[in-house]
């Protein structure tokens, strides 16, 4: 494998991080296809990555630039993946929450505004139905359908907190094993 | 509000979470019922500003730091976004090889369909908010179905929307 020198890494994580929109796994697609490209990483690596970063708290996509970004050039990669493919997108999202705020005061502003934040609440919306049905097969349907029902119930109607709820969904899992 | 406790609670939503929108349950809680600093209509600025740019999804934190406490906020939301991501380094050293354990991946399955549940709950309270009449609801309807439904880049979606609220107005 060729190794990856420290400002190339960061070059392709700031062009990813800042061009691609839809979330995380379309940048991932792109990671993938640039990796094989420059022969920069292992299917095995890259499988182990993308597996690991599932695993890992908060953000998939950010978890996924680490573990590739060590494997890369060590801790030096891994922050140079992960500052890289967020800052741009950091920079630009201050801007449009600036931008939101101040459009508040003006009618026209406000209209478009309003129009954002409910598109907004719909892809919150589709997303949960997004991840449902990305657990759900053709044979194996109810127990994920319950899981996440019973963890709306547990959140809207038990008036349960979020930590609350995600122990009890963490230990409804551990004894999922067929 | 103190720029450390912004931090820890932005931290505390980011590491409990293992998608990007995920976190957002755990925000609202802290943020808006228990210490009112944000509305549920600045959250909803903080989503939709995360929606339109690039990057991964999570990336709304930022957001919403900025608007509890401006740029020092904005950077706390940046660095509770990228914090957990360096857990996985251990992880590799060290569970790399179990992570294909059938009892680990059925946990993290069920942590992520928690977080789906987590996620429509907390969106009840800000579509209260969002939706203002019969646009509004369809625009909420449209984004729901487009995203479940087809694989549109979101940016697409929230230009539409956008266009639709400046064709209203117009009218």
């Amino acid at each position: 494998m060729p190794q990856a020198r420290l400002s190339e890494i960061t070059r392709l994580f700031v062009r990813v991080g800042t061009t691609v929109f839809g979330g995380g796994f379309p940048a991932i697609a792109i990671l993938q296809r640039e990796f094989d490209r420059r022969k920069w990483l292992t299917p095995q690596k890259f499988g182990l990555a993308l597996g690991l970063a599932r695993l890992t708290p908060g953000t998939n996509f950010l978890a996924f630039c680490a573990a590739s970004g060590w494997y890369l050039a060590g801790l030096a990669g891994a922050v140079a993946a992960v500052v890289g493919s967020t800052i741009g997108g950091t920079i630009l999202v201050i801007w449009l929450t600036r931008a939101g705020e101040l459009g508040n005061a003006y009618p026209l502003a406000r209209a478009v505004i309003a129009a954002l934040v409910a598109a907004g609440v719909g892809t919150m919306l589709g997303a949960a139905v997004v991840l449902v049905r990305s657990q759900c097969s053709r044979s194996e349907w109810l127990r994920p359908l319950a899981i996440a029902v019973g963890a709306f119930a547990l959140s809207w109607g038990v008036g349960l907190s979020p930590l609350s709820v995600i122990g009890i969904t963490a230990a409804a899992g551990f004894f999922w094993v067929d | 509000m103190n720029i450390i406790v912004v931090y820890l609670l932005l931290l505390k939503a980011t590491l409990t979470s293992f998608s990007g929108l995920a976190s957002l349950p755990m925000v609202r809680n802290d943020f808006v019922v228990r210490h009112h600093a944000l509305t549920d209509r600045q959250l909803n600025t903080a989503l939709a500003a995360g929606r339109i740019g690039p990057g991964p999804l999570g990336i709304y934190i930022v957001a919403v730091g900025y608007l509890v406490a401006g740029i020092p906020g904005a950077c706390a939301g940046w660095l509770a976004m990228i914090t957990p991501a360096f857990l996985i380094i251990p992880m590799i050293r060290f569970l790399g090889a179990r992570a294909e354990h059938p009892r680990a991946q059925a946990v993290t399955r069920a942590v992520l369909l928690g977080g789906a549940g987590l996620l429509a709950s907390a969106s009840v309270p800000l579509a209260r908010d969002a939706v203002t009449g019969p646009l509004s609801f369809a625009i909420v309807a449209a984004s729901l179905g487009l995203i479940a439904l087809t694989r549109l880049d979101s940016l697409w979606i929230m230009l539409g929307a956008g266009l639709a609220g400046l064709i209203a107005f117009q009218l």
